[in-house]
């Protein structure tokens, strides 16, 4: 009997104690990161940095996991919205993320996420080093010339490569083939072996190939130059000022957690982001890997989804590669 | 040879690094431990072996270290296939079924003891010889690389099909070919590559990622196998005496032509598209009895024979990777396992792969092979116990794993769905006498083969003559051609007497 007392005044006790923590402030316990892109990925990578740099400034620990698979990484957002709106399940995502509607994945629009964005590599174009296009003037001369005709490389239909391809052609009248790839990694290849005459990627992705001299970089779509090696690489938009209504359209990585959770949460979260963003890991990070920092988050960040999923949505609709109809989902026209 | 000098170096400090981490241990001798028990429990494979850690490591402990554990499992067992045949005339995986021609007979002799130490050792130098080569051929290959575009890929994955089809089958070759065919229309389920337009999805959002990896080869590798052997529940009688383990030396030096020769036709073999080590245990042997000046003592305890099946199918690994590493076009059943392991892991073989990656490869299997050696010539007696364990045990347990391992890898509830559907239509197909094999490696190259053979008529516009104008894809497509003319009935009439057959399973 005595032992059964014991174990009721204990088990009241706990039962305390825990609603006790209930009452504590956010967080008490240790958040976990779904990334819903693979391990080693570019999203994977940037919010394992950036958790490891939020960790300091939170009394708690985050652990980052991958929840893949699905529609443009469906599976893990519906993962973290069917998780308890508390602010301990966030979802690291990417621009890619937006196209998961439009595709069949689930039936939501990025709206559900309080975003977070940490940043992106900008994009560029660039040929095989023994090109005969020594600028992007060039390029784009022998396209009109002979439209349809040179093929440019791209990772796949509906990509953030493939939707400043579309752009660069709507901006400067050039026509060109394009050639989808599955990942810039085999499009960058088909450009080093010649099959392509042009490839549109990220400078993080293009930099080794640029730097052993197997690709020679033509101009920034990001509205900003940048230098290699002591080479200035022009930017886009001011040699073709047309391009400046569609472009720049960049790489958005970051993580976010559910619209519907309470401000607490997204304030302690806002101030940590905060913070870790100010450190020099994240700006020494950045510069190793040539990104640039974005630091967005809430209502701004949201409207930097919410144009993404506009112009990606509407391009895939156009293009036929979309399930679904954006104007039943009630996205927009760009 | 700067090449194999720079290639050389690099090794070295590799392997260093695997040698002086404490961690690599702790994944490498359970691994090859339980790589033997798998290649010695007759009806779990190699690859079963491959595919289940693949699904247990999945995507959540580092590669480097996943890669350990992979290979090492894939070392141990396809030389622990060589117990249950040497001792009991049951070959433990297909891969040492020629093992058993030569190895029993010694057994009988009282002479177990001495085949187990002869195919530890010769399996040891296969596996390195095996590994030399895919150092050199790696770096050989990437050097060629620049010049395989789209149409190359498109012919290489075919081949891949077509060949795997072609020596996989037990009796008709059209068999093969229709596996591979199966697969191939399988690769064309989901989002296709170019377009993004879903295909024969049927509405369900499931099938736009098409079928998946590793649920496909759990249910084509793992769920016949499991159902094959509760059906026959194959028992073991007692283990003969087998006497001292521990090679004579002597008789190893004198069949170093062998043991060379067994090696290098194994690399080769292994480093076909799809065709692996099976095969290769069975065209040593052959050959080797083919080439013996002592053909009669083949099948009687021949130590020549036991040396040739044995070398080869361990050299075959090696020249496995090869294409796996550069192509990404798998050169054995395992191997395909491998590259889903590299897949979920977001590592894309090809001519931009990392370097290290290779070296570090390299260097897990040498440390695997040394592994093996030395598990093999001393503990040897207690992994000869495993044979006692009964099918009806270990076979269950290998079901959970094998869900488990399909479910951990992300995919949700439908990869349990999918793997169960795949395992029962390859239980059939199987049943059939349909090779399972190029099946799977129709699903994991046609997914290759359809996009650059559709990518090649993007760039040309729908011209062909991409595919022959290219020096590299003429032959290809020469290749090709020659491979399904071989196989035509009034063809081979033509050169029956010329060509001696020698496919897996007829062997005497």
């Amino acid at each position: 009997m005595k032992k059964f007392t014991a174990l009721a005044v204990a088990a009241a006790l706990s039962m305390v104690g825990a609603s006790a923590a209930q009452a504590q402030e956010y967080p008490f316990r240790d958040i976990t990161n779904a990334v819903v892109w693979g391990a080693g990925g570019g999203t994977d990578t940037i919010n394992r940095m950036v958790m490891a740099e939020m960790e300091k400034f939170l009394p708690v620990g985050i652990s980052v996991i991958n929840q893949t698979g699905g529609v443009a990484g469906s599976n893990g957002m519906i993962y973290v919205l069917n998780q308890p709106d508390d602010g301990y399940t966030l979802a690291g995502i990417s621009e890619s993320n937006v196209t998961a509607a439009v595709q069949g994945g689930w039936d939501k629009r990025m709206n559900v996420w309080f975003p977070f964005i940490v940043g992106g590599s900008p994009l560029m174009i660039s040929v095989p080093a023994g090109s005969q296009y020594n600028s992007l003037e060039e390029l784009v001369a022998a396209a009109k010339a002979a439209p349809e005709t040179i093929p440019a490389a791209a990772s796949g239909s509906g990509s953030i490569h493939h939707l400043n391809l579309l752009a660069l052609e709507n901006g400067t009248d050039a026509k060109f083939r394009f050639v989808p790839y599955q990942g810039s990694a085999p499009a960058m290849e088909a450009a080093v072996n010649g099959e392509v005459q042009l490839v549109i990627g990220s400078l993080a992705e293009q930099f080794p190939l640029i730097d052993g001299g197997k690709l020679k970089p033509l101009a920034m779509l990001s509205g900003q130059e940048a230098s290699i090696g002591g080479k200035t690489i022009p930017d886009a938009l001011s040699e073709f000022p047309s391009l400046k209504q569609y472009l720049p359209l960049s790489q958005s990585i970051g993580f976010a957690v559910a619209n519907s959770a309470s401000d607490d949460v997204k304030n302690v979260l806002s101030e940590a982001f905060t913070q870790a963003m100010a450190s020099d890991t994240v700006s020494k990070w950045a510069n190793d890997n040539h990104y640039v920092i974005s630091g967005q988050m809430g209502d701004a960040a949201s409207q930097t989804f919410a144009k993404l999923e506009s112009v990606f949505a509407w391009t895939l609709w156009d293009l036929g590669a979309a399930t679904v109809d954006p104007e039943t989902l009630g996205i927009p026209k760009p | 040879m700067e090449l194999i000098a720079s290639q050389m170096t690099g090794f070295a400090y590799s392997l260093a690094q695997l040698i002086i981490d404490p961690i690599t241990y702790l994944y490498l001798l359970p691994a090859v431990a339980l790589g033997i028990i798998f290649g010695a429990l007759p009806g779990l494979t190699a690859t079963l072996a491959v595919t289940i850690l693949t699904g247990f490591f999945g995507n959540k402990f580092p590669l480097e270290y996943s890669l350990i554990a992979l290979i090492g499992a894939y070392v141990g067992a396809i030389y622990g296939g060589s117990y249950p045949s040497i001792l009991v005339n049951i070959p433990g995986t297909a891969a040492s079924a020629a093992t058993a021609m030569d190895g029993y007979p010694l057994t009988k002799q009282g002479r177990g003891g001495e085949a187990l130490g002869l195919t530890t050792t010769a399996s040891f130098i296969g596996t390195l010889i095996g590994t030399f080569c895919l150092l050199v051929g790696v770096g050989l290959l990437l050097m060629i690389s620049q010049s395989i575009a789209s149409p190359e890929k498109a012919l290489l994955a075919l081949f891949g099909i077509l060949v795997s089809g072609t020596l996989m089958s037990q009796d008709l070759v059209i068999k093969g070919w229709i596996a591979g065919l199966l697969g191939l229309g399988m690769a064309m389920v989901g989002l296709d590559p170019l377009l993004s337009e879903p295909r024969y999805t049927f509405g369900w959002a499931y099938l736009l990622s098409g079928f998946q990896v590793v649920p496909v080869l759990m249910g084509a590798f793992a769920i016949p196998q499991i159902i094959s052997g509760l059906l026959e529940g194959t028992l073991i009688s007692k283990v003969r005496e087998i006497g001292r383990i521990i090679p004579n030396w002597r008789t190893i030096g004198q069949r170093m032509p062998t043991i060379a020769r067994s090696g290098a036709l194994g690399v080769g073999i292994g480093a076909l598209p799809g065709v692996g080590e099976d095969v290769a245990g069975w065209v040593s042997y052959g050959i080797g009895k083919n080439l013996s000046k002592e053909k009669e003592k083949f099948g009687k305890g021949a130590i020549d024979g036991l040396l040739s099946s044995e070398t080869a199918n361990n050299a075959a690994i090696g020249g496995a990777l090869i294409p796996l590493l550069v192509l990404g076009i798998p050169g054995s059943p395992p191997a395909a396992a491998l590259l889903g392991a590299l897949m979920i892991n977001n590592v894309i073989p090809g001519p931009n792969i990392d370097p290290n990656l290779i070296l570090h490869i390299v260097s897990i299997l040498v440390m695997a092979s040394a592994t093996m050696f030395l598990m093999g010539l001393f503990t040897a007696r207690a992994f000869i116990h495993v044979l006692k364990i009964p099918q009806s045990i270990f076979l269950p347990v290998v079901l959970a794993l094998t869900t488990i391992g399909s479910f951990s890898v992300g995919g949700g509830i439908n990869d349990l769905f999918l793997m169960v559907v795949v395992g029962i239509v390859s239980f059939a197909l199987i049943e059939m006498k349909y090779p399972i094999a190029p099946l799977v490696i129709g699903v994991i190259l046609g997914g290759l083969f359809d996009e650059s053979f559709r990518r090649t008529l993007l760039i040309s516009d729908g011209d062909l003559s991409g595919f022959f104008t290219r020096p590299a894809a003429a032959i290809l497509l020469a290749c090709n051609v020659l491979l399904i003319l071989s196989q035509l009935p009034m063809v081979r009439q033509l050169f029956r007497r010329k060509i001696p057959v020698m496919a897996p399973g007829t062997g005497e």
